[in-house]
């Protein structure tokens, strides 16, 4: 009985199991995770982009600090603040004329 | 065809046999001392021929780093290795980092358009 047993339950193991189970891992790791020449470029594209903007926005910040220390409160609650107080500040230096 | 950058290569330029260690440490972004120090234990401690075999097949199957790959930046270097490792959580970095942009430009967005308004305001009780 063992004999008849065993070869019946190892060999759909061996041959249809194992190869079933070793294509199955093959086509989802080619169906995965595949970056192609295209997506690279737009990618690379995309971060170079995000870094330029944010130096574009630090400079901006930068200049309107420069010309009004506390913009940003302004812009938050411009009601609450009321009119803005230019006298206070110093008086924005001019480049030229 | 360019270069793909998601891809593994052997480093010539930093190679001490075959380059296939300094491969490794580029493309993962490990040091490449650490990489070389733990394939000589691996290979004491048991994995005698098995290294080798791999370090062998790998150095005959892997292409050699093309040229214009080669004038990276570190910071670049450093992108692709984050892409290398996940795509997708570069993604997320990328939109996260315009998401701040965005946010950012609606501060001074805000600012700007009602310091107008302030003004025209002004401008209106001076007459």
């Amino acid at each position: 009985m063992e004999e008849v047993i065993i070869p019946i339950i190892v060999v759909p193991i061996l041959f249809i199991g194992l190869p079933w189970l070793v294509f199955h891992y093959i086509t989802r790791w080619k169906t995965a995770a595949t970056l192609t020449t295209d997506d690279e470029r737009l990618m690379e594209e995309l971060y170079d982009l995000a870094r330029r903007l944010d130096d574009r926005m630090c400079s901006i910040e930068r200049i309107m600090t420069a010309e009004n220390p506390n913009w940003r409160q302004i812009a938050c609650d411009p009601a609450a603040t009321g009119i803005e107080d230019r006298r206070a500040a110093p008086e924005p230096r001019r480049i030229g004329l | 065809m360019s270069a793909k950058h998601t891809k593994f290569y052997l480093d010539k330029e930093n190679r001490k046999w075959k380059g296939v260690c300094a491969g490794i440490a580029d493309y993962t972004g490990v040091d490449v001392t650490i990489i070389r120090i733990g394939l000589v234990i691996l290979t004491f401690v048991g994995g005698f021929p098995w290294t080798f075999i791999a370090y062998w097949v790998a150095a005959w199957l892997a292409p050699v780093k093309p040229r214009e790959l080669a004038g990276e930046t570190p910071e670049q270097t450093k992108f692709w290795q984050g892409v290398r490792a996940s795509p997708a959580r570069t993604v997320r970095d990328v939109r996260s980092r315009f998401r701040e942009i965005d946010r950012r430009l609606a501060e001074v967005e805000t600012y700007v358009t009602s310091s107008n308004s302030r003004l025209a305001r002004e401008i209106e009780q001076l007459r």
